[in-house]
């Protein structure tokens, strides 16, 4: 698959800067975040490498998207260091797709195209190869054969698949999912926590995702962050779950 | 008139007539399509990012920025410019246009109040300014009010060239920018992630909105602009499912109502901005019922078949018929009645017009006398029914106190009976008579041939259209022209 020989080439890479390889992709120390100067969390200890399963969990306004956002470069800390050793445009982010507006016409090509915005030019068509590569992403998430179908007439785990093969199509070396389990039913939870899991361990992908379901995060993660009431901390998987 | 036929045979085709590129709106036609073909692309994002207010404030707003221009010219701070009253308007429509983005994305910044309230309060406000700078203007209203209904009807081919490239230039940036553009209007954080900065595309897509809105208000007024911009964009939404059908679709609609609009405002006499309007309105409704439509193409069919129906029952007309020959009114005295005038206006020639500085050479009028254009259409017609032999005889010959006639039957016959005429009485009627910009007057008037002993209408013709008058210079030159254009089309049908 080239989706494979893609995230092979980008390993390789990796492994030519000995020096980078050893250092995680994000890196957060005693971070505090929130808005206007106002903390929502505090104390944030975190890295994230290749191949890693992470899972944020906490209750609904704990500050899981904070977290995110910040990670992302999309809002400002308020104290402590942040580092990130790769290009943002390297980030595949998995919104909620409750917060995609559905007033917009897009067909499930147009979103997975998306993702590959970052590297064509304004004046450009779409390459032939990256209208292949966007096939290649939703036969690899299951939703190949609804690429002519409208995005926002699909189901909540079809859109869930469809985001994160957008955020593939990005090249990614690190997968942020924002609650990518919330709204689903059991089976569809099932195979987006399998998709999960098939990224990091055999793609070598790191995975940060998070979710108000402790129970679920437990099962799938390889380490979490337990987020609640303004603090932090950080537990490893249990075992036998 | 349009598209007739010098034959005068009943079906004549007028759509084909206005196609052609020597008719004379031509450039007018152009320019309106041309408009009506790229602003539903910047609409379509309008639309999209739910800021349809705002292609309603901006024309206002550059609607206050031409009002202020012309109020600060007449008002002797900006200096006289000859060559365009038109190209004076577009720095005004510019100047405020940029300058009411600027201070709404300032506002914007500071997170003051809410989007809503704040293009509410602006449009509100720009409505106001508006009409305060026509009310100070000393040189009248009149003639700003004019500007700012934005006639595209009298564009100049100097200005369909403008309109070419500020419109194209929109054009090719919004397709060269469309995945930005998507990109930043549906998702803002993905948008940060790929191409850095999502305010660089907001800028950019608001300044070509912003350059076309500042255009088109002086070129079509604020009401076309607004919608070209959000209705072909609104009708197109229910009928697709995908961003690059969307554009593509908003732009096609936008040429339809643009073509449609502008065919149905020469014909039927109608001014373009309402009628355009309302067929963008029709649109949507439209719209809304073919997406109930199972499948697409079963709504396409139908909207090819409405859109056809409409380009057939434009095309097609019954001749107007001619005056009867002498023949056929078997060589009756024609009375030929002083013309009413039905309208507001005392429809005077100006003061400096040739005609009647020649006629006071003369020693025909005294300088007090002022022509008008009833004077105008009477000598004209007089002249016309002489032409085709007829026997034309003033009432006022027989007794001076003869008031005009009006073009109703009943009133006419009575006063001719009254005056004791007999024979035939020709009575003419205007109902409006509005020069425009030179090119063009706009006309309204009722003719009747009556037979007054028994009070039969022989024949009746109402001409109501904008009469062309490309060569005038000026408003007298232009409703004389008008009138000869009249007079010509009753006797050729």
């Amino acid at each position: 698959m080239k989706l494979e020989q893609d995230i092979d080439e980008i390993q390789r890479a990796r492994g030519r800067v000995s020096k980078d390889e050893t250092l995680p992709l994000v890196s957060l120390r005693d971070v505090s975040l929130g808005y206007d100067s106002q903390p929502v969390l505090q104390g944030v200890n975190l890295a994230i490498s290749l191949g890693d399963l992470i899972g944020a969990a906490g209750p609904n306004g704990s500050g899981k998207t904070t977290l995110f956002r910040a990670i992302l470069g999309l809002l400002p800390i308020l104290g402590g260091s942040l580092s990130r050793h790769c290009a943002l445009s390297e980030f595949g982010y998995v919104p909620q797709s409750a917060a995609l507006d559905p007033h917009f016409p897009l067909s499930v090509r147009e979103i997975v195209e998306m993702g590959a915005y970052g590297r064509v030019r304004s004046y450009q068509f779409l390459p032939s190869e990256e209208k292949e590569r966007t096939s290649r992403v939703l036969e690899q998430v299951g939703m190949g054969h609804l690429i002519t179908k409208s995005f926002f007439a699909c189901s909540g785990g079809q859109k869930q698949r469809i985001l994160i093969a957008r955020a593939l199509m990005v090249k990614p070396k690190i997968m942020i999912l924002d609650e990518p389990l919330s709204g689903v039913d059991e089976a569809t939870r099932h195979s987006i926590t399998d998709l999960l899991i098939n990224l990091t361990r055999e793609k070598g992908l790191a995975v940060f995702f998070s979710s108000h379901d402790l129970e679920m995060v437990q099962k799938v993660a390889d380490k979490i962050l337990r987020v609640d009431k303004g603090k932090s901390w950080l537990e490893e998987r249990k075992m036998g779950l | 008139m349009v598209g007739r036929k010098e034959n005068g045979s009943l079906a004549v085709s007028t759509l084909f007539e206005i196609v052609r590129p020597s008719y004379l709106l031509f450039p007018a036609l152009l320019g309106t399509m041309i408009m009506g073909l790229v602003c539903p692309l910047i609409g379509s994002y309008l639309v999209l990012r739910r800021t349809v207010f705002l292609g309603l404030t901006l024309p206002q707003i550059a609607a206050a920025g031409v009002s202020f221009t012309f109020w600060l010219q007449q008002s002797g701070f900006l200096p006289q410019w000859e060559q365009s009253e038109r190209g004076m308007g577009m720095f005004g429509s510019l100047l405020f246009t940029f300058l009411g983005m600027g201070i709404l994305g300032y506002l914007e910044q500071r997170g003051k109040g809410f989007p809503e309230g704040r293009l509410a309060a602006a449009y509100a406000f720009a409505g106001g300014l508006t009409i305060l700078f026509i009310v100070f203007n000393p040189a009248g209203q009149v003639e700003v009010l004019n500007l700012l209904k934005g006639e595209v009807i009298a564009l100049s081919k100097g200005e369909l060239r403008l309109v070419t490239g500020v419109f194209g230039f929109v054009f090719i940036a919004v397709l060269m920018f469309r995945r930005e553009f998507l990109l930043t209007s549906f998702d803002r954080d993905l948008a940060f992630l790929l191409k850095g900065s999502q305010v660089i595309w907001d800028v950019l897509l608001y300044l070509l909105a912003g350059l076309i809105i500042a255009f088109g208000v002086i070129l079509a007024g604020p009401l076309l602009i607004f919608g070209f911009l959000v209705l072909p964009a609104l009708a197109a939404r229910p009928l697709v499912s995908r961003m690059s059908s969307f554009l593509m679709l908003s732009s096609v609609l936008g040429v339809i109502m643009a073509f449609l609009g502008f065919y149905s405002s020469v014909r039927l006499d109608l001014p373009l901005g309402p009628t355009d309007v309302t067929l963008g309105c029709c649109l949507i409704f439209l719209a809304y019922g073919l997406s109930r439509v199972p499948t697409k193409m079963g709504a396409a069919l139908l909207m090819l078949i409405f859109v056809g129906g409409a380009v057939t029952s434009c095309a097609t007309r019954t001749a107007p018929a001619p005056v009867p020959t002498v023949k056929d009114i078997k060589k009756e005295q024609v009375w030929l009645a002083k013309v009413k005038n039905s309208t507001a206006l005392p429809l005077l020639l100006p003061a400096n017009n040739p005609l009647r500085s020649l006629a006071e050479m003369a020693g025909k009028i005294s300088s007090d006398y002022r022509q008008s254009v009833m004077d105008l259409l009477r000598d004209d017609l007089r002249k016309g029914l002489e032409q085709n032999g007829y026997s034309v005889t003033l009432p006022e010959e027989m007794d001076a106190r003869f008031p005009p006639f009006p073009a109703d039957m009943n009133g006419a016959v009575r006063m001719a009976r009254e005056g004791k005429l007999s024979g035939l009485v020709f009575v003419s009627e205007i109902w409006r008579w509005e020069g425009e910009s030179q090119k063009f007057v706009r006309v309204l008037i009722d003719f009747k041939l009556i037979r007054i002993n028994d009070g039969t209408v022989l024949w009746e013709r109402r001409i109501q259209r904008a009469v062309p008058t490309p060569s005038a210079t000026n408003s007298g030159q232009a409703s004389t022209d008008a009138a000869t254009a009249i007079v010509h089309d009753l006797f050729t049908g």
